[in-house]
């Protein structure tokens, strides 16, 4: 333990230690020493190619899945064959896979790589919103209604004959009710019904899998009992797109190097003597992962838009937000003080009409002129998988002169030949955007959020927004988790003294073209010097493959899942590109069936399951949160799952041409390289 | 002949057409019963066929109007063709989206001090120099403890580090409902739920209960988060003094006669205040806050952002230190993040109040839950706080020496309670200058209606903020690390008078903190002096 905890960079990596041994990894403080490093695992790499391993026991002990690894879980019951905790066709004695399968799935095939990029010159459009049959509306309506009325005829009896069941709801004493009996009856009549899809408690990585903590209700999910067991599941509802949740790999090494430097505390408001040099340091790698001139983060991903949104309009300004953005930029519009408007979601035609009905009436009554019009959208919305549309967006932009804020939560990271998010995507200049905000949660396996945006505007935010005055400032292990996931998907300039880049080249996959170097508009590689010093550099985070490898993944399994699903017959909302993928369920009943078939289906998978009110009445949905850490083969699995549910639920309502599900999932290199499925 | 023949098709396909329409119509069960009605009214009185046709359309007229529009059909409304509008969007220049900083601003943010490597009692400082910290927060010394390190380095092992997904959607981990568990068994509450970040706690706990048309009584000197908290609430709110209990019932007795004379329904009502206030380190008088509360049938929201793990024995808040039980207070809230050095919020209180905010918390439902690592560190703290009285000990004879050396200095006034970790300084003039603050006058009550009390006091903020900015930087000059209580001017309710404040930490010995309380005092004597 000791040797591991020590900072490498002061600690050179001892002679005998190779690169892919299992939970070691040595930082190059040198380009000497990183190429001697490279080296001996490409000799270590050939010699184990020398050793076929062929039956599964002796790859599995060599895979690093090894049991002893997984110390969350006592797996007592081995189970080969569901796939999850082990692949299920093992790897090949050349391949070697530095991550644990269950958290990271192995996928060695170069094919099942994909660029997340829009077409140049094409409008942007999402999938057509297709209208399910009217029975199905009419259906669904009738299922609320039934449930409403039986829920009213319960509360109506249950008020006279068990009053003391009732008490909390009616007032009592002279003090009201807390949570009033109208107030909560969603809550309790309908919500409650299907409760066991909510909230499940687990355990462990939310990485490819997840480990679920399996409970039961005695009383109708009024109150869960933990039974003791576990189920380890397909996940498919953690935001974790780059894949970045791991219990090892070079990001965990460098935040466990970091409790052990700083501990876990920041202490205090940035402002008030809470600032420490890692905060200075994360925000200028973000202001040049972004491409911006300045950023600053704050220590909550939902406090970013709710503290800041004030900070940047108040009386007298406006702000137009999108219908479908979040609770958090909601919040924090209300607390501005601002006006704001709304337009339907990403109708730009709407957009624009009430850009010039609002700039031509000016402020209400006064007709005084608005001081400034704040735009705020969604790089990627979460409940719908359609993307801004931001090529649109800049041209209204240059016309009508109001200021653009994106909320990136879900798209930075996740989408973009270069994970940069939406602009990188559509190839906009991101300097053109005014404001744009992100999360840490997501992409980036870490908290909070960052603001990044010009420098007198970042410097006002920092001295005008609520987090810097009065929020904790973010921890250390939390900086550290960000500056490592996102210096690995930048790639890291190693100091220049020696000549760096053959090596790399060793290292860097022929199958694909390094995008990184190429790209004009985004500011290339992180600089070492703009790393913390004691932070151990893995070569695949120095050369950027690890991340590459991992946007790539991401771009293909967004895309196979999309359309391997509209393949199927389902209706399901947003663009093939985003890894949020909206699956129309409408019944509120369905909801819940589905969300429990697939916890119970053969090889178990978690889903998140939405409806009202986060959603329209009728469309309640369920939402797969795709990851760089699935396989092909999971992908296959969700599909073969939802093909199954789909028929015996009767969801597959869309019109056009199906392929049954084996068809797909053999033809799904051509699916997912298709220009435009018709 | 053409056209007589198209005509005669014409009629004849509209008789047909009729004939398919009347006996579909009928048809329809009770159908007949409709046409009887309006045949019959129809007979009756012919006028009243109008009517119900007008009815009708403009029923439906109403129902397919859209209720967003608002602007448009309003009378305000003025229409413009569509030059006119070009010409309106091509003359509109809007305001920059931010100001750039003043010069002021800009040294005010230079001078913020960065900490190059681990926070603690003495960390060093980006200039290089190693100073006393009176800064941060880190009351009971745990900043760097080394069992919370390799408890949180062994979570981040088994669970990595960020927890991918709100609450309600698998975010919810094993560590998180130990820590929940471990807060409410520390604290003596049912239940308690945790927040990702401590400032966004209360602004949703208070939204969670508190709806339009309920009733708060706050505090004038609330913090900054209760302040956002209530403004979201948008209930009716009614204040009284900073920390005045008579002014306190005052207020209850006024609401009490207000609701009688109205005769509404029975509406929720809160009392909202603060365990140590943040802006100045006074402390509420619990028990009597608690009948009072219990006497008008309040309900309780008591912030323990600060005073949670800086007082009480064994640093479990103003119910320890008062001897009341927490389940006294209906809502607390409290700071992880600040004397558990992780990060966070939690909100302790019965399973009916947590629950509640399962769903209605808007930052709970909508926000990550908090990494693994860092919850497991914080249950590691009240581990540790549990077994080591002796750091709350050490905390409170620190603020005790602190408080003898500075309590007896001219030109400092300190509002802040004796008992309290967080020691704000403000400036003392000694000669006329400006008239020294005074609080309200005992004659008439202030407006319960206004946060603003009805004598605020009288400072020069500017000048008296560059002052102490001086007795910082003088202060840092001798290696003590202080800072001025910051705050955003022109969102606070009320003007907050400027200070400096101090957080002691048990993780100092005591001639360290009377060091540095002598360099302090003799930084204030030397700036003031100067002034004078």
């Amino acid at each position: 333990m000791p040797s591991r905890l020590s900072p490498i960079a002061l600690n050179p990596a001892s002679p005998g230690q190779s690169i892919f041994k299992k939970k070691s990894t040595p930082a190059m403080s040198t380009a000497a020493s990183y190429l001697s490093a490279v080296s001996k695992a490409d000799a270590r790499a050939r010699k184990q190619g020398a050793t076929p391993a062929s039956t599964p026991a002796l790859s599995m002990s060599s895979s690093i899945t090894s049991s002893s690894q997984d110390t969350v879980l006592d797996e007592n019951t081995l189970d080969f064959t569901d796939g999850l905790s082990y692949p299920r066709v093992p790897p090949s004695s050349d391949q070697v896979f530095a991550t644990v399968h269950s958290e990271f799935g192995h996928c060695a095939n170069e094919q099942y790589r994909y660029t997340s990029q829009h077409p140049k010159g094409t409008p942007y459009k999402s999938i057509p919103e297709q209208e399910p049959p009217y029975y199905i509306l009419l259906t669904t309506y009738i299922s609320y209604i039934l449930v409403i009325c039986l829920g009213h005829l319960r509360d109506f009896v249950g008020k006279r004959f068990r009053a003391a069941q009732y008490r909390h709801l009616l007032p009592w004493k002279g003090y009201a009710a807390l949570n009033s009996d109208f107030d909560s009856f969603y809550t309790r009549r309908l919500k409650l019904r299907i409760d066991d899809c909510f909230s499940h408690p687990t355990t462990g990585v939310p990485g490819r899998t997840i480990v679920l903590l399996d409970r039961y209700s005695s009383d109708y999910n009024k109150t869960m009992v933990p039974t003791g067991t576990r189920t380890r599941a397909l996940n498919v509802s953690s935001y974790n797109y780059l894949g970045f949740a791991q219990s090892s790999g070079p990001c965990t090494d460098a935040v466990e190097t970091s409790i052990e430097k700083y501990g876990v505390g920041a202490g205090g408001t940035r402002l008030e003597g809470g600032t420490l040099d890692l905060h200075v340091q994360t925000e200028a790698l973000i202001a040049r992962f972004l491409g911006m001139e300045d950023a600053l983060v704050s220590s909550m991903g939902f406090a970013t838009n709710s503290t800041i949104i004030p900070a940047l309009v108040s009386k007298g300004c406006l702000v137009i937000s999108d219908e479908l953005n979040h609770a958090s930029i909601r919040f924090g519009v209300r607390l501005s003080g601002a006006n704001v408007r709304m337009f339907k979601h990403n109708d730009m035609k709407a957009l624009e009409d009430l850009l010039r009905e609002v700039i031509s009436q000016g402020q209400p009554k006064t007709h005084r002129p608005w001081k400034k019009i704040l735009l705020i959208v969604e790089g990627l919305y979460s409940m719908e998988g359609t993307m801004a549309n931001l090529p649109v967006i800049m041209e209204l932009k240059k016309k009508y002169k109001f200021y653009l804020f994106v909320d990136e939560a879900h798209s930075v990271g996740a989408i973009g030949p270069h994970g940069r998010g939406v602009t990188d995507y559509f190839g906009i200049d991101p300097r053109s955007v005014d404001i744009l905000m992100g999360t840490f949660t997501k992409s980036f396996g870490a908290a909070g959020g960052y603001i990044a945006g010009n420098k007198a505007v970042v410097d006002r935010l920092r001295i005008q927004g609520h987090s810097g005055a009065y929020a904790e400032a973010m921890t250390p292990p939390v900086l550290t988790q960000i500056i490592a996931s996102m210096a690995s998907i930048m790639g890291i300039t190693l100091p220049a003294e020696k000549p760096s880049s053959p090596s790399l080249a060793l290292l860097r996959s022929s199958d694909f073209p390094p995008v990184i170097s190429e790209s004009e508009l985004i500011p290339g590689t992180a600089p070492a010097t703009a790393l913390p010093s004691w932070m151990p550099l893995a070569p695949s985070m120095v050369d950027g493959s690890d991340g590459l490898m991992r946007l790539r993944r991401i771009a293909f399994n967004a895309r196979y899942l999309n359309r391997g699903l509209r393949k199927l017959g389902f209706i399901t909302y947003g663009t093939d590109d985003s890894p949020v993928v909206p699956l129309l369920i409408f019944h509120p009943g369905k909801m819940a069936v589905f969300s429990r078939l697939m916890r119970t289906y053969s090889t178990p998978i978690v889903v998140v399951v939405v409806g009202y009110p986060a959603t329209p009445l009728v469309t309640s949905r369920v939402r797969f949160c795709l990851s760089s850490a699935h396989t092909k083969e999971d992908i296959d699995t969700v599909l073969r799952a939802c093909d199954e549910i789909g028929d015996v639920l009767d969801l597959k309502q869309a019109s056009g041409e199906r392929w049954p599900v084996e068809e797909i999932i053999s033809r799904a290199l051509e699916l997912v390289q298709m220009p435009e499925m018709p | 002949m053409s056209s007589t023949q198209s005509l005669d098709l014409l009629f004849s396909f509209l008789s047909r057409s009729y004939a398919t329409v009347e006996t579909n119509f009928y048809k329809i069960p009770g159908s007949s019963v409709v046409a009887r009605y309006v045949r019959s009214s129809h007979q009756n009185d012919p006028g009243r066929t109008l009517l119900e046709v007008i009815l009708i359309v403009f029923a439906i007229r109403t129902l397919l109007q859209s209720r967003t529009r608002g602007d448009q059909s309003g009378k305000h409304f003025i229409k413009f063709d569509e030059k006119e509008i070009d010409d309106l969007v091509d003359e509109w220049t809007p305001e920059p989206l931010a100001q750039t900083l003043t010069p002021e601003e800009q040294a005010d943010l230079a001078s913020v001090p960065v900490i190059v490597g681990p926070t603690g009692p003495k960390p060093k400082l980006s200039s290089g120099k190693t100073v006393i910290n009176l800064a941060s927060y880190n009351f009971t010394g745990l900043a760097g403890n080394d069992a919370i390190k390799a408890s949180a380095i062994d979570t981040l092992k088994k669970y990595g580090l960020g927890s991918c997904g709100p609450p309600g959607f698998y975010g919810t981990q094993d560590v998180h409902i130990q820590l929940e568990q471990d807060i409410a068994d520390f604290l003596g509450t049912e239940a308690a739920i945790l927040y990702s970040q401590a400032f966004s706690t209360i602004s949703s706990v208070i939204p969670a209960f508190c709806k339009r048309g309920d009733i708060i009584v706050a505090d004038r000197g609330v913090n900054f988060a209760i302040q956002k908290g209530l403004q979201i609430s948008r209930c009716t709110v009614r204040w009284y003094d900073h920390n005045d209990m008579k002014s306190l019932e005052h207020v209850l007795e006024s609401v009490e006669k207000e609701c009688r004379k109205r005769k509404g329904p029975l509406t929720r009502r809160f009392i909202v205040t603060e365990g140590i206030f943040d802006h100045d380190g006074e402390m509420s008088d619990l028990p009597k806050l608690v009948e009072l509360k219990k006497k008008f049938k309040y309900r309780l929201i008591l912030d323990e952002s600060i005073s949670f793990g800086s007082v009480g024995r064994t640093g479990r808040g103003l119910t320890e230190l008062y001897n009341v039980p927490a389940s006294e207070v209906d809502m607390l809230v409290g700071s992880v993040a600040n004397s558990l050095s992780s990060c966070g919020g939690f909100c302790a209180g019965s399973h009916i109040v947590v629950n509640h905010q399962r769903i209605n918390g808007t930052s709970f439902v909508f926000s990550a839950s908090m990494p693994p690592a860092l919850t497991v560190a914080a249950s590691e703290g009240i581990n540790i706080l549990r077994n080591t009285p002796s750091i709350l000990t050490t905390l409170h004879e620190n603020v005790r020496a602190v408080r003898a050396i500075l309590d007896r200095v001219d030109c400092i006034t300190i509002p802040s309670h004796p008992a309290s970790a967080v020691i704000h300084l403000q400036v003392r003039w000694q000669t006329l200058q400006l008239p020294t603050p005074t609080s309200a006058s005992p004659g008439k009550p202030s407006n319960p209606l206004s946060a603003k009390p009805r004598d605020p006091p009288q400072f020069n903020v500017e000048q008296e903020e560059k002052l102490l900015q001086d007795i910082v930087e003088e202060a840092l000059a001798q290696g003590v690390l202080v800072t001025r209580a910051k705050c955003i001017r022109a969102q606070e309710l009320n003007e907050v008078r400027p200070s400096i404040r101090l957080a002691l930490t048990s993780a100092l010995s005591r001639k360290d903190c009377e060091k540095a309380a002598g360099v302090v005092k003799a930084a204030f004597v030397k700036v003031v002096g100067k002034r004078r």
